[in-house]
């Protein structure tokens, strides 16, 4: 055996661990977002202190880590679930940090007898990292009392209690579905130990995205088109189905589409470089998103 | 493309003799073709002997020259047919001999003939009086001419599959004493090796049929034992029946008697020469058998550096010819074999491509146009202690034969495999388990030898052989450091 | 007796974190983990039944180690289990690893039937005990 140490510096176990990395990647990865931010902070501290308590011999148990991320469509889910697989494995809590992303779909069957086989390959494949399930809540469907769904939850219940060593859960979705999901499902609610609200972004965030998106694609947006965009997304987020900073890449690419056509269409042959790369306040302001001002 | 070599006709074909390497043996200036085959050999010219116009002397001795120039030259395309040294290096470190690398095109040798080929490139030139010494160290065979040749009958993958032994090296024994032993004798050790753990059993080079046991017998009592061991042991098991004989007709008649036993592997010796090598393989192709080949007589022109071929060169004719199975070294026991160099020939068997490794001894790059893999095989002096060695010099894709180490054992032949099995498996477990098996080997064979008493025994008894000579070929090129 | 097929036959019975780093070991090579059984252990019955088909893109043994849990429940005692990893790479494209993970209780062996021919030769015919029931009947009590 050998005899545990008397002191630990966690500054330096913070470093060794490389997490600060992948603390960083977030930050440039993801606009705003401060409260989960500081939520991903605060649980890797957790973890990070847990293991320094391990390694001195205190009592410890095994963390369970399964968590529930809430908020609408958009809000960096997806993205923050990647990053925290990464940090679950340099902490050492999973084994390969990998992410497998799912619904309802991929773990329920049509018939009897096909749900099981399928949930249990996606654990099979999930095994050694984190399963995402996103809108969790369409695996309970209380109306229809012979739902395959019933089955694949109490196989992930199974497995959630059984072998935290091997998996990490997070479950993902609206907020008050999920709220209404967890309370007809108090075996998920006892086995999360993290709940993450994803806020919508602002206004102002949304574009700061649009600008780092177009960015990476080569474009600019010009100073009246920004404008432009500003009340897009002002009059977006009342409209339905309205996704964040999905719905943000979506009327990027319109735009763009729109661009092009202006460019093809107008009259003089030559175009500059400049023109090309730039989305004007036309691309944007011909969106359906303004045809309830024009009709005014 | 080449530039035509600008030759004077009138000056090139006047009756006399002439420099080699005037007469257009001598090209520094060619790039080979995809399809020449390249052979690399090591000259030692004669003192006051230009090393250019030695390595010239070799190439046209080795084509299409003779010691005077012949007008009849001119009815042939002979510009074509003149093989061209391209190339020649001093070798390093070694005064007084040379590299010279040599081009023939293709046309100068017949599909799917060794024999056509050493007829050519080891013919009459290694006699040459201009040399005091002559090695062939390589070969490229270009893929257009492996084409033409079957390759091995059976290859790693499909003997795996037909034996059902897959991700470690295989076991084997030779049976000893290799002269003297009744058939029904020799049948019992060879029932009592497979029986304890072994995959193979092997006649050794010069069990044929001789007065102490003919072959008939010989093959009846071997294949009763391996029959029995199979049932005892629900594995697949294997005797190498030895069907070297006098001529091609008895060999044939052998290899009948072994398939009508129902034997999945016979065995060949490198003497019987290489068309017999050849159709013994594509009798083995034919009918589902495994060729295993013992290189008896190779160390006559393989060990020396100077003069001779290289083994490596042997490795990829035998890999053309349609081996299965070749004894190729083994590092650690008693006979020769620098690690490097055997690193070398075990690439040349199993690998699909070589890149050229002058380390190694590997002077081209090598493409074998999808012929099989042939299972190199390890014998000679090495024991069950030496089992972390074995796998790291050697790799999985291996037979390690241990003779002595299994009949030797002082509790008899069966203990003897089991020792051995036990140390291959206990050690595959651990380095697919991530362990330094290399340093940690003795103990992880001590911690098994703590419930398999034979293992212990083994190593009791074999803990301190080791075979620590020097060997004679090694390699001429070594790692230059590089800088901190 | 004792069936030596497969790689590990000749150590003790490996425990479940031994065969989790055997199968890790192929994973991390990028090889499929297959899972068969038969209750026919005969050396050259190749074709076991499979548990499903070959687990590809499973990254952690322990998504294996699931999979043979539910094998052991439906087979184990009276089958042999065995895994076996698959390299599709260009040039092997075969097995890499193959070994006996669990065994039915008792194993009472072959017998080697002989059939004498002209010539002193004879005929061998390798019969499992087992498989003088029918399939499925076999290591029953």
């Amino acid at each position: 055996m050998v005899d545990s140490p008397a002191t630990i510096d966690l500054r330096a176990d913070f470093a060794a661990s490389g997490l600060a990395d992948d603390l960083a990647q977030l930050d440039h990865d993801l606009v705003g977002l401060a409260p989960v931010k500081r939520r991903i902070r605060e649980i890797t501290a957790l973890l990070l202190v847990d293991r320094a308590r391990a390694t001195l011999g205190l009592k410890s148990q095994p963390p369970t880590l399964h968590m529930s991320f809430t908020g609408n469509p958009g809000t960096g889910k997806t993205t923050v679930a990647l990053r925290m697989a990464g940090i679950l494995h340099k902490l050492g809590y999973v084994r390969r940090g990998h992410l497998v992303s799912v619904t309802r779909d991929d773990l329920v069957g049509q018939y009897i007898g096909h749900t099981a086989p399928k949930t249990k390959d996606v654990l099979k494949k999930a095994m050694g990292g984190v399963l995402f399930i996103d809108e969790a809540y369409y695996l309970y469907r209380p109306e229809n009392e012979r739902d395959y769904g019933q089955e694949a939850i109490e196989i992930l219940l199974q497995v959630m209690e059984n072998q935290r060593d091997d998996l990490v859960v997070i479950l993902a979705g609206y907020a008050d579905r999920m709220d209404t999901f967890f309370s007809s499902n108090p075996g998920f609610r006892s086995r999360i130990a993290h709940h993450i609200d994803f806020p919508d972004y602002a206004d102002g965030e949304l574009v700061t995205i649009a600008d780092s998106i177009l960015t990476g694609l080569g474009y600019r947006l010009s100073a009246a088109a920004r404008t432009a965009l500003g009340d897009y997304v002002a009059r977006r987020r009342g409209q339905p189905h309205f996704a964040n900073a999905r719905s943000i890449r979506n009327a990027l690419d319109r735009a763009r589409l729109r661009q092009a056509v202006r460019l093809f269409e107008r009259d003089e042959g030559a175009v500059s470089a400049e023109a090309l790369s730039t989305i004007e306040a036309e691309d944007i302001r011909a969106s359906r998103v303004f045809d309830a001002d024009k009709s005014l | 493309m080449n530039a035509e070599p600008k030759i004077d006709a009138k000056a090139r074909y006047a009756a006399g003799v002439m420099e080699y390497a005037k007469m257009g043996y001598w090209e520094p200036d060619y790039v080979p073709k995809d399809t020449d085959v390249i052979a690399l050999f090591r000259i030692t010219p004669q003192d006051g002997v230009d090393e250019v116009e030695a390595a010239a002397a070799v190439a046209g001795e080795s084509s299409t020259a003779t010691w005077t120039v012949v007008w009849t030259d001119r009815l042939t395309a002979c510009e074509l047919y003149r093989a061209k040294a391209y190339r020649v290096d001093p070798v390093p470190g070694t005064p007084g001999q040379f590299f010279a690398w040599i081009a023939y095109d293709l046309d100068l040798f017949e599909g799917g003939s060794i024999a056509n080929l050493t007829a050519s490139i080891i013919g009459n030139v290694f006699g040459f009086k201009a040399l005091k010494a002559l090695r062939l160290e390589d070969m490229r065979i270009p893929v257009a001419y492996l084409k033409t040749f079957q390759g091995p009958a059976t290859g790693i993958v499909v003997e795996r599959e037909r034996l059902d032994k897959f991700g470690r090296p295989l076991l084997g024994a030779t049976t000893k004493p290799k002269l003297g032993l009744s058939g029904r004798n020799y049948g019992r050790v060879v029932y009592e090796a497979l029986k304890g753990g072994l995959d193979f059993v092997k006649d050794d080079e010069n069990i044929n049929s001789q007065p102490f046991m003919h072959w008939r017998d010989r093959f009846l009592y071997v294949m009763e034992a391996v029959n029995k061991a199979q049932a005892a042991t629900g594995e697949v098991k294997g005797h190498y029946l030895n069907v070297t004989a006098g001529t091609m007709e008895e060999m044939y008649e052998r290899a009948e008697f072994a398939k009508e036993l129902g034997s999945c592997i016979i065995m060949i010796d490198l003497v019987i020469g290489y068309t017999a090598i050849q159709s013994m393989a594509k009798w083995a192709r034919r009918n589902d058998m495994i060729l295993h080949l013992h290189r008896a007589g190779n160390s006559t022109y393989s060990r020396q550096k100077n003069h001779g071929m290289n083994f490596r060169v042997i490795c990829k004719w035998m890999r053309m010819a349609g081996v299965d199975h070749i004894h190729a070294g083994t590092v650690v026991g008693k006979l020769e074999g620098d690690p490097l160099m055997i690193a070398g020939f075990y690439d040349t068997l199993r690998e699909g491509r070589t890149v050229q490794n002058l380390e190694h001894g590997l002077f081209f790059d090598q493409d074998w146009a999808s012929l099989n893999k042939v299972m190199p095989v390890a014998s000679g002096g090495i024991h069950a202690g030496q089992m972390h060695q074995l796998i790291h010099y050697l790799g999985e894709d291996v037979v390690l034969q241990f003779g002595g180490g299994t009949i030797g054992h002082p509790q008899g032949i069966q203990a003897g495999a089991t020792a051995n099995r036990v140390a291959l498996e206990a050690m595959i477990q651990a380095r697919n388990e991530g362990r330094d098996y290399l340093a940690e080997g003795p103990d992880i064979l001590a911690a098994a030898a703590r419930w398999c008493g034979p293992l212990r025994a083994a190593i009791d008894t074999w803990k301190d052989v080791t075979f620590d000579y020097a060997s004679t070929d090694t390699a001429d090129f070594v790692p230059t450091a590089t800088p901190a | 007796m004792r069936i030596t097929q497969g790689t590990f036959s000749f150590l003790p019975d490996l425990t479940d974190d031994q065969i989790t780093a055997q199968v890790q070991y192929c994973l991390d090579h990028g090889w499929a983990v297959n899972i068969e059984f038969t209750d026919d252990p005969h050396p050259r019955n190749t074709y076991w039944e499979m548990w499903g088909i070959p687990l590809f893109d499973v990254p952690d043994a322990a998504g294996v180690m699931l999979a043979l849990a539910e094998c052991r429940k439906a087979q184990g005692g009276t089958q042999y289990i065995r895994l076996s990893a698959f390299d599709s790479s260009y040039g092997w494209e075969s097995l890499r690893l193959s070994f006996i993970t669990d065994r039915p209780a008792e194993e009472p062996g072959f017998a080697l039937e002989r059939q004498e021919r002209a010539g002193r030769q004879i005929a061998y015919t390798t019969r499992a005990y087992s498989a003088q029931k029918p399939e499925g009947e076999r290591y029953r009590g």
